[in-house]
């Protein structure tokens, strides 16, 4: 990839400028007074916790929601956006975090999608084919344009979108935690297409819970906590602990709880030569009472379905022994009832009702608890919900929300108290912090320390390795539906991770994602907390 | 309705010493609609029935009875039936406009063609046509009502918005002008039971008085009973049919005084039809043009000749 | 996990009136003002009555909607189903009532065992017309659960094979009961009144508490949300989600069933035109009643209300003068519509 120099910010007159911008949901008021600007040529990160105001302010930018107060300026002149349609045709395009494309159409279809390119009446699929090859290529993708979205990875599926988000005239282009499903090496070729971005003049907007790759990518950050400006400045010299402290406020220094040493009792659940078919091939590991065991590997190597196949979610061969008695669960029923709980990574999808309110949603797996006959207890629930508000410190505005209207890390949450409802003995958590902000990550991380303390055998699945470095007793690697190796005690590192997972090491893939021209800011972006 | 029987019986006695004679082999085809209504369910009776009985009558006859749930299917039964050898045709179209390209096909392959009750739009099609009369229908129906009633307030049922419905419903309206008698309120309720049961329900609210009820339809003039008998309204002096329903052709024998009479529109017609056709075959003069048949008030004196206990209908 | 918690707000149990279920009965209010409005008999005692009662059958079969609805399928077959099931039902009345030489072995046997009396008649039939009813449910149930087919596509077949089935049995023509007697003794089930209130309304009254109940305080109602809103959700939480969706099926076979013990004494027949596009009626009574289509929702009480406003519509195109019968069905349509949007853009209010 031919690397273009560096441009400081383009002019003076800065792009896009919000000046003293405020927005209230009825007495709420969650954005208060926040003023910041954009240059062109420049990457500008917006880090907060979740609630901080990060989503509103990047609505506000992009014209799906009023400012309550105050305004936007661009290029020097007082601008009010009619919708996000009008946004984009100023140049602002948002890229979602949530994959919104047609999953039967082509590339190329959903790339024209209501902008097709037409000629005499008809649409014009040759040339829409050529300049979507054509916009892929610049992005430096090879997929053919012809492929049904169907087909691809959640990664390619991204570089489709923000491929489709490019191809009008950009000059402000937001980022909205684009790297929340990618692996490293994902995120590596991610940040590559970013730089180009850059390189073009376009400034950028981005928006994520990541620090080390904002510190990787970005030449500005600003702070936001509670609705307000903290934090404004450039990123020399920043390390990501330092954003942290900014965000939450007070001292991150220890992210990760003390983990009590790994037991040694006699296993709680074995799983011998588990097969998922498409997904899993001769897998076998033991879990013991109070060992959190982490599974590692990239996504899609098997992980989610070996553990679905377990739970009797998915077609699955193989034996399961739970507490010395062998068994086989024909649905996740059978499985509560033995002490097992699976926490789902897809938590909008197969975790949590989003139609519903929060009690519903809490109640929902371990429901028999809370029947007296064949009544509900609604009284029950409310308490239940209650104590689960407290003790998981779910925030929400009022209890009769619907779970859609919770911020991503209070569904999290929500989830974690749902299926803790169960009291399970043996918990599997499958990415327990994807989509999360930091603080609600040392919540999270902490529980499920506390969970094996209190003798609960504990499995997390995680395409982060230092949350698996930081928070397991060791680490299986799994590599297209096996069992590639296992770490443990000193030899867990990133690196030996990596390798298991990927079969090459570390800096070695990054630079082969990112390009012999990036190399050394490649390694150091997917580096280490 | 017994002389439109007789009518086929006649034929097929007159024309059989010759049959016998030429031993030759004819096919009839009759397409008409499945049973999905009172009287549809009368035609298909009377359709298998005379089957049999022109089967046992002509030697060397065949006839295949097909029935259809809707237009698009009648057209398909009629494309499937014009790949086997077929003479004649005998159609009841479910409506005018969607079959007459189908029967123009089957004419195009030298078949003779004989339609019923609904004519197609190109007249030249066919060679015979046995017609129901529905403007008579509806005539006769407002003539009794002129006569009987002579002066006071009629409300009426309408079937399913169609070209037999209006002919009925405007033939029964001219047949009041200048009598006393005042239609106050007409709905549809499409021919069926519980629509006509609601109808009249509203009917009986709206109204405060009602002489009399034009039904149009047995099934109908059930629901409309029933409505009556729950509102215990003794104003209502009689309730009018029509199509000479079974059950109701009993009850006008029987002398029942809110059912004192009916209107013939006989399902049996398809069997006048039938027996015209295959009189063509067996008989030396060839049988074409228009067979009318006129529909008859049925009332106490010559219900008797309307009443066939085995039909469905 | 406490330490960063921000102190619980005080004023957290807000009551808040909620518009979205409200808005049925709003609508409805309306309706009835437009009825008052058009023609001075609609506000009579007996007129409502009248109507009122003639929304049952559409009232219960709805109630059962709701259950498929609201559990994410769809039922058209229930239209056909009654039709069925009501001839059955007086077939079997009749063979029971007065077994003749062609009377099946079975019911002349059942008419041994009860006799031949109009009450044992009519308790033949009602077992025959409930169990034939939850038989046609559960077939769908599987047929939908197991055969892994769209509900739409399935119960568009066993509308057409319950439509033929009556077609059949009744040979194009009607099946009618037969004894005068039994027709006296089972008439005032449509006819007769409780207090004043007819008993129809009474037992849509029943069917929609009951079923208020078991959508709203039992598991399995919880369940039928659940799976409604989220298949993947519920199965991850451990839903018995076959069993759930088979169960709603044959509610609403149950509830088609218990329609037709009210519909049959009414006119005491069956014929192939009977229940003619009540699967219609009964899912846009649902709709009207403030269940989304595409499941998740269950809003019982709305759905009564939505069964109500249709018949009251189709009462004041009758009532008022003012349409000619051409058009009777343009503007019923277009209140239907309008009662929509005013649902809707309360709704959207909240």
């Amino acid at each position: 990839m031919p690397s273009a120099p560096e441009l400081g910010p383009a002019s003076a007159v800065p792009v896009l400028r919000a000046d003293h911008v405020s927005r209230s949901f009825g007495p709420i008021e969650v954005l208060a007074d926040v003023s910041f600007a954009l240059n062109a040529g420049e990457v500008h990160a917006v880090i907060g916790e979740n609630g901080a105001g990060k989503s509103t302010l990047m609505r506000i930018l992009s014209g799906h929601l009023a400012p309550s107060r105050g305004g936007l300026v661009l290029d020097g002149a007082s601008v009010t956006l009619a919708g996000p349609v009008d946004a984009e045709r100023r140049g602002i395009v948002l890229i979602h975090q949530e994959i919104l494309l047609a999953d039967d159409l082509t590339i190329a279809q959903n790339l024209f999608l209501g902008r097709e390119v037409r000629r005499g009446g008809l649409v014009d699929d040759a040339a829409m084919r050529r300049r979507a090859a054509q916009v892929l290529a610049e992005l430096g993708s090879v997929l053919p344009p012809d492929t049904r979205v169907r087909r691809l990875s959640i990664a390619e599926r991204q570089f489709v979108q923000i491929a489709r988000a490019l191809l009008v005239p950009h000059r402000v282009v937001i980022f909205d935690e684009p790297t929340a499903v990618l692996t490293p090496v994902e995120s590596e070729r991610l940040f590559a297409v970013i730089r180009r971005l850059r390189a073009s003049g376009a400034a950028v907007l981005y928006i994520s819970h990541r620090l080390p790759e904002v510190k990787a990518i970005a030449d500005r950050i600003t702070v936001l906590r509670d609705g307000r400006l903290v934090a404004a400045r450039a990123m020399d010299g920043l390390e990501p602990i330092d954003m942290a402290r900014l965000m939450v406020g007070r001292d991150m220094s220890k992210l990760y709880p003390e983990i009590p040493p790994a037991p040694a009792g006699d296993p709680v659940l074995s799983v011998d030569g588990a097969r998922v078919p498409g997904f899993v091939d001769d897998v076998s590991f033991t879990l013991r009472r109070g060992e959190i065991l982490g599974f590692g590997g990239l996504v899609g190597a098997g992980r989610t379905e070996l553990f679905e196949g377990v739970m009797g979610l998915r077609p699955f061969s193989g034996t399961v022994t739970v507490e010395g008695r062998r068994t086989r669960f024909r649905d996740a029923a059978e499985a509560f009832r033995a002490g097992l709980a699976y926490v789902t990574e897809d938590r909008k999808g197969r975790g949590l009702l989003l139609g519903q309110n929060l009690r519903t949603n809490l109640t929902l797996a371990a429901l028999k608890r809370f029947t007296r006959g064949s009544a509900i207890q609604v009284g029950a629930e409310e308490r239940a919900l209650d104590a689960a508000i407290r003790d998981f410190d779910i925030r929400a505005r009022r209890p009769d929300l619907l779970a859609s209207q919770l911020s991503g890390g209070n569904q999290q949450k929500l989830l974690l108290a749902k299926m803790m409802l169960l009291e399970p003995r043996i918990v599997v958590i499958d990415e327990p912090t994807r989509g999360v902000d930091i603080g609600t990550k040392e919540q999270i991380y902490r529980f499920i320390a506390g969970l094996a303390a209190k003798g609960c055998a504990v499995v997390v699945i995680s395409s982060e390795m230092p949350e698996l470095i930081g928070l397991c007793h060791r680490v299986i690697v799994m590599r297209n539906g096996r069992v590639a190796g296992e770490v443990s005690g000193s030899r867990m590192s990133e690196d030996a991770i990596v390798f298991l997972a990927t079969g090459v090491h570390e800096d070695e893939a990054a630079r082969i994602a990112a390009g012999e021209a990036t190399t050394g800011e490649a390694a150091q972006g997917a580096g280490h907390a | 309705m017994r002389k439109t029987i007789g009518l086929g019986l006649a034929a097929l006695a007159f024309s059989a010493g010759a049959a016998l004679a030429q031993q030759k082999s004819v096919t009839i085809a009759v397409s008409i609609p499945a049973a999905t209504h009172g009287w549809t369910g009368g035609v298909v009776y009377h359709a298998e029935e005379t089957a049999k009985l022109l089967e046992k009558g002509y030697p060397g006859l065949k006839v295949i009875v097909k029935t259809s749930p809707n237009g698009a299917a009648q057209a398909n039964a009629l494309e499937d039936l014009m790949t086997q050898k077929v003479d004649a045709l005998v159609v009841l179209p479910f409506n005018s406009d969607e079959l007459t390209n189908s029967v123009r096909e089957v004419k195009k392959r030298g078949t003779f063609v004989t339609v019923v009750d609904r004519g197609l739009k190109d007249a030249s099609i066919q060679d015979v046509y046995v017609a129901g009369n529905n403007p008579e229908f509806g005539r006769v129906s407002g003539k009794y009502f002129a006569d009987t009633l002579k002066t006071g307030n009629v409300v009426v049922l309408r079937g399913i918005p169609t070209v037999i419905d209006e002919e009925r419903v405007s033939n029964f309206e001219k047949a009041l002008e200048g009598s006393g008698v005042k239609v106050v309120d007409k709905q549809y309720a499409n021919w069926n039971r519980d629509d006509a049961f609601r109808v009249m329900q509203d009917f009986l609210q709206k109204h405060p008085k009602i002489d009399a009820v034009w039904a149009s339809d047995d099934d109908m003039a059930l629901g409309v009973m029933e409505a009556v008998r729950q509102a215990k309204r003794d104003d209502i002096k009689f309730v009018l049919g029509g199509a000479g329903m079974k059950d109701m052709v009993k009850r006008v024998m029987d002398g029942d005084k809110m059912i004192p009479a009916n209107v013939s529109y006989p399902p049996a017609m398809v069997a006048t039809a039938m027996g015209i056709t295959a009189a063509h075959f067996y008989s030396n003069a060839p049988m074409r043009g228009t067979y009318v048949l006129n529909a008859q008030l049925i009332t106490k004196d010559n219900a008797k000749d309307h009443y066939f206990p085995n039909s469905p209908f | 996990m406490t330490d960063t918690a921000l102190p619980a707000r005080a004023s957290r149990r807000l009551p808040a009136i909620d518009l979205k279920a409200l808005s049925p009965f709003i609508a409805l209010a309306a309706l009835i003002l437009l009825g008052a409005l058009v023609s001075d008999r609609f506000l009579t005692v007996d007129n409502l009555v009248n109507v009122a009662t003639r929304s049952a059958f559409i009232a219960i079969i709805a109630v059962g909607a709701t259950f498929v609805i609201a559990s994410g399928g769809l039922d058209l077959s229930v239209g056909s189903m009654a039709a069925l099931v009501a001839g059955v039902m007086i077939f079997v009345m009749n063979a029971v009532g007065s077994p003749g030489p062609t009377t099946p072995g079975i019911l002349t046997a059942l008419s041994g065992l009860v006799g031949p009396s109009p009450a044992g008649a009519l308790l033949a039939g009602i077992v025959v017309a409930i169990a034939l009813s939850l038989l046609c449910g559960l077939a769908n149930g599987l047929t939908v659960t197991y055969g892994r087919i769209e509900p739409f596509i399935v119960t568009l077949g066993t509308m057409g094979i319950f439509r033929a089935l009556i077609v059949w049995l009744a040979a194009g023509g009607t099946i009618s009961m037969r004894s005068s007697e039994l027709r006296e003794v089972y008439r005032p089930i449509y006819f007769g009144s409780v207090a004043g209130v007819p008993i129809p309304i009474l037992v849509f009254l029943a069917v929609a508490a009951v079923a208020a109940v078991i959508l709203y305080k039992t598991a399995f109602g919880r369940h039928i949300v659940a799976l409604g809103s989220n298949e993947d959700v519920a199965r991850y939480s451990g839903v018995p989600i076959d069993r759930v969706r088979i169960l709603a099926y044959v509610i609403q076979g149950l509830c088609v069933g218990i329609a037709v013990l009210v519909y049959v004494p009414r006119l005491g027949s069956a014929t192939p035109t009977t229940g003619l596009l009540w699967e219609l009626q009964a899912i846009t009574a649902v709709v009207i009643g403030g269940t989304a289509l595409k499941g998740g929702t269950g809003r019982v009480w709305g759905t009564v209300i939505g069964a109500v406003i249709l018949e009251l519509v189709a009462n004041i195109m009758v009532l008022s003068s003012l349409v000619s019968e051409y058009l009777v069905g343009a503007v019923q349509g277009a209140i239907i519509i309008v009662a929509m949007l005013v649902q809707r853009s309360l709704q959207r209010r909240t």
